[in-house]
């Protein structure tokens, strides 16, 4: 299908300051376009809600620890075998299993099915990039990113040691071009490291990591420094410190000060906006983080809200792991990769009657509604460690419906709530163009991609359609319609095509001299050649940097 | 050499799982001289990399007419199987087990029949592992677990461990202590630090007091009591221990050694650091794993009769042919590689193969394509034994590129109709 005009509908784009209003949609070649002739074929969307399709900022869909995770977990994926999706024509349509780990195809076939069209992998070791890229060929619909692990590895915390910072950002530009990576990503930057060295906690972010001049502040500050002197379409992305315990509101607070004034992108923040004292006691601390992301601009997050229910915990940050293994008996992978970073997997339970548990839906439910700019806090379960991306649609519902909200927390364990800003009430429901916000246009604009999130002239015509429903997880849950590209992929709620997904990523330019030294440090120690290190033959144009 | 020849640089072996990617190919006459960096496993892997390029047995010699007959005859299976030989890139492989998704098949390959109990344990308790390159720089000490890498995975011990100069070890060998463990005839490296020799009826006893004094609990025997002990304190002194494992010949009869292994090393965790290494053999038997795993969710043994994928380890392809299950079978890749327990029970079965010699395989199937081996005739991405994924890269021509002949079967299924 080459044009389309969709019509009737009430526009929700919020990147164009549309809130609602009925309008004509026209796509042309995979593209919006200002109009089309009288006679292009129409859909009519009477009474329907449309907004540009979903965006995911930060999940975990492909690559080797995905894998890990998936073979870890057949009890999971035998209670959710898939049936390949009826389809017309071009690709011939593959089953598979679900659970919060689903098999590739299941996992684009899922997220379209959801309105969700973009989606980026937030953890990939660069040593084994090309097969995320494998697995993001055999995940259908989707375009696809990833972010490069960068935060513990050996040859940059050289290069921040010896002083070497052109050369460092050099490294952070290479490991991009070489892996074909959008963005950097920094896992609790040096505690991997450390991990790997049995040392299990960072307590400040001047610890040493090996030697003093490399601390978890100066990875944050030259890798921050690096996406931005690079001109990097999404700055750096910051998972950090302490994820998951009691206290770890003051390291993320001194992280996000030690970047002041610097753009950067602080993930899944539930995880690590908690009062209280390690072993001891735990709060609520999202006030803290929200009000300081609320009176900084340069700072965007996404929340990593947890639902109730099945997860599985998968992550870089090895350490993390092996504490939830031994607090729930529950089975455990560790992964240490090649002196660059790690990678750790449990599967859990978010049950209500938990008290943790119930603490950090509530964590994230307070990021959301205290935060005063929804383009700056995005919608993420930093699936599927806080839960499913199938999961979205009832977080929205969470967000939009407060009675539906106030009803659900009186079900939790209320032992850690006291004071909590939820439990005291919180009346803000989010509108249709608030969750517009989150979970498209706010990604789209964090991520610095031009073409997506909004439903404009030039934009990609990536579209979702819901039919209006006052459950608004029914609603969002299975939209009308979904196109991709200008394809309809989801036609009166059923999946009915699945194109190839697009690769996004980025190519900034370094100095080659880099290649020098890089190729002693291989010679050295890696176990793989430098000449086999980057992954070659994507297809697609990439993201542009302001360098280029 | 008089002829013209040419160097392929930096080229990954698969001769076993090591992946050494460290090997210079040189080429003249269009036949492999010299396979440089290589150890003799890697030698004779690559061989001369002379093959046949024939299409056996079908009625055309079009290879559009040959493919249209597998279709039918696949297609008219009322259980066909689908079985992923070695020496096939991850790309070959995610193309036959599309196939097999559409057919409707049984889909599965060596690691069942030979690996399948390691994997079975680390779906039961997961697993603390480390790459290769994380155990060259890091690991102080290394304990060979009945195995020694020397006669099956020739470069593991001066490619990564102990032998290499590590960022943690300074002087390589010296800074690490090496332990063999000693299981009846398995034995550990000749060159060890240190030797502990158990016999094959001590060694669950062993690793379970092994473990129970780990945890500081008393020892189940005073027999092998000083054993135990050693081996707990090198242990527990080491800064990162790596314990390696073969994953391909486990005890001749089933003795819980890659349970408590697992369990071992990540009980170490508890006090200092440690990964488990396990060997696998070569031709990409860790990529067909991992590919199956994310195209199904499963490792091996993947069941799609239902139209969805269905685990099903403990009636794995060599249980099923011996029971007479399939009535047509699939085999791609490198047939002289399938466990001979799987080739026995072939039997009666239609058989179609698609992979290198093919056409000189004393299987009895009724049509043979010869294609290329991965990594040698065929380009793509293949996985060491620790799951790193590198680049395999032709460095001659291929008959006929696998994955993409697998495409067009599947194409050709395809268009004989939506479903078996």
């Amino acid at each position: 299908m080459t044009r389309l005009r969709i019509t009737g509908g009430a526009v929700h784009d919020p990147a164009n300051a549309i809130d609602g209003d009925v309008r004509d949609i026209c796509i042309e070649n995979g593209r919006i376009v200002a109009s089309l002739p009288a006679d292009a074929p129409t859909l009519r969307v009477d009474g329907m809600v449309v907004m540009a399709g979903g965006i995911d900022i930060h999940a975990h869909i492909a690559g080797t620890s995905v894998s890990l995770g998936r073979r870890l977990l057949p009890e999971e994926h035998a209670l959710d075998p898939t049936l390949a999706p009826p389809l017309d024509g071009g690709s011939i349509p593959r089953s598979g299993t679900g659970g919060t780990v689903p098999s590739t195809f299941t996992t684009g076939y899922r997220y379209a099915g959801l309105g969700y069209t973009t989606v980026f992998d937030a953890a990939v070791a660069p040593v084994a990039a090309r097969q995320t890229h494998a697995e993001l060929d055999d995940t259908p619909i989707i375009d696809g990113g990833f972010f490069a692990l960068l935060g513990n590895d050996e040859y940059l915390h050289r290069q921040i040691a010896s002083g070497e910072l052109a050369r460092a950002k050099d490294y952070a530009a290479w490991i991009l071009r070489s892996t074909g990576g959008y963005a950097i990503k920094i896992v609790n930057p040096g505690g991997i490291e450390l991990w790997k060295q049995n040392v299990r906690e960072v307590k400040t972010l001047d610890d040493p990591v090996g030697t003093s001049s490399v601390t978890p502040r100066r990875i944050l500050e030259v890798l921050a420094g690096a996406a931005n002197e690079l001109g990097l379409p999404h700055p750096v992305h910051i998972h950090c410190n302490n994820l998951g315990v009691a206290g770890n509101v003051a390291m993320t607070l001194d992280s996000m000060r030690a970047l002041q004034g610097r753009r950067a992108h602080f993930t899944h923040l539930q995880f690590h906006s908690y009062g209280g004292e390690r072993g001891k006691s735990w709060s609520s601390a999202a006030r803290q983080v929200a009000e300081y992301v609320n009176s900084h601009p340069e700072v965007t997050g996404d929340v990593g809200q947890v639902m109730f229910g099945d997860a599985t915990t998968l992550t870089a940050d090895g350490a993390v792991e092996y504490l939830l293994h031994t607090s729930t008996g529950r089975k455990w992978i560790n992964s240490d990769i090649e002196l660059e970073t790690g990678c750790g997997i449990v599967p859990y339970s978010y049950k209500e009657k938990a008290a943790v548990a119930s603490l950090q839906w509530v964590v994230g439910l307070e990021l959301f509604l205290l935060s005063n700019d929804p383009w700056r806090m995005v919608l993420s379960t930093d699936h599927p460690n806080g839960g499913s991306f199938m999961s979205y649609p009832d977080l929205i519902r969470l967000l939009m419906d407060r009675a539906y909200r106030d009803e659900k927390l009186k079900s939790v364990n209320q032992k850690m709530l006291a004071g909590s800003a939820l439990a005291d009430g919180i009346a803000r429901e989010y509108t249709l163009n608030e969750i517009a916000i989150i979970t498209r246009a706010g990604p789209a604009r964090q991520l610095g991609l031009a073409a997506k999130g909004h439903l404009g002239v030039g934009a990609d015509a990536d579209i979702t359609i819901y039919s209006r429903d006052t459950d608004y997880a029914k609603m969002f849950s299975t939209p009308r319609y979904v196109l991709k590209a200008g394809t309809l992929v989801v036609e009166e709620g059923q999946l009915r095509r699945a194109p190839a997904g697009k690769r996004i990523f980025v190519k900034p330019g370094f100095d080659d001299t880099l290649l020098r030294d890089l190729g002693k440090y291989f010679e050295a120690y890696s176990s793989v050649r430098l000449a086999n290190y980057s992954v070659t033959g994507l297809r697609d144009a990439p993201v542009p940097t302001r360098d280029a | 050499m008089s002829e013209a020849t040419r160097i392929e640089e930096n080229v990954t072996c698969l001769g076993c799982g090591c992946a050494c990617d460290d090997i210079a190919v040189v080429i003249g006459g269009a036949r492999i001289r010299e396979a440089r960096n290589a150890c003799a496993l890697g030698v004779r892997w690559f061989g001369d990399g002379s093959l046949p390029g024939a299409i056996a047995g079908g009625r055309s010699a079009a290879i559009e007419d040959v493919l249209r007959e597998i279709a039918t005859l696949l297609r008219s299976a009322r259980a066909p199987l689908v079985y992923l030989a070695p020496d096939l890139t991850c790309e070959a492989q995610g193309a036959a087990i599309a196939i097999a998704d559409q057919l409707h098949a049984f889909v599965d390959g060596v690691t069942s029949s030979t690996s399948a109990d390691g994997i079975l344990a680390a779906q039961r308790r997961g697993r603390a592992s480390a790459t290769l390159g994380e155990i060259r720089n890091r690991a102080d000490v290394v304990v060979f677990w009945a195995v020694d890498p020397a006669a099956s995975y020739p470069r593991f011990q001066s490619r990564y461990a102990p032998n290499p100069v590590g960022v943690y070890l300074p002087q390589g060998r010296r800074d690490r202590t090496v332990i063999a463990v000693d299981v009846g005839a398995q034995r550990g490296p000749d060159d060890a630090d240190v030797r502990i020799q158990m016999t094959a009826e001590e060694e669950q006893l062993f690793l379970a007091s092994l473990r129970a004094s780990l945890a500081g609990r008393a020892l189940g025997s005073q027999s092998i009591a000083a054993r135990v002990t050693e081996l707990a304190a090198r242990l527990n002194k080491a800064r990162y221990a790596v314990v390696v494992t073969d994953a391909e010949s486990p005890p001749s009869v089933p003795s819980g050694r890659a349970d408590s292994l697992i369990a071992l090393t990540q009980s170490l965790n508890a006090t200092t650091r440690c990964a488990l290494c396990t060997l696998r053999a070569g031709g990409n038997r860790n990529g067909a794993d991992t590919v199956l795993t994310w195209n199904t969710g499963f490792p091996m043994a993947v069941d799609f009769s239902r139209g969805a994928p269905r685990y099903t380890p403990e009636n794995a392809a060599g249980a099923r042919l011996a029971h007479g299950e399939f009535d047509a079978a699939l085999l791609v890749g490198n047939t002289s590689a399938i466990p001979t327990v799987v080739r026995a029970a072939l039997g009666a079965t239609r058989i179609v193969v698609i992979g290198p010699r093919a056409s000189e395989s004393t299987l009895s199937a009724q049509i043979r394509i010869d294609t290329g081996v991965a990594g040698i005739h065929e380009s793509g991405m293949a996985l060491r034994l620790d799951d790193i994924p590198l680049p395999v890269r032709a460095v001659l021509p291929t008959p006929r590129d696998t994955a993409s002949l697998l495409e067009a079967l599947g194409s050709a299924i395809a268009a004989q109709g939506v479903g078996p």
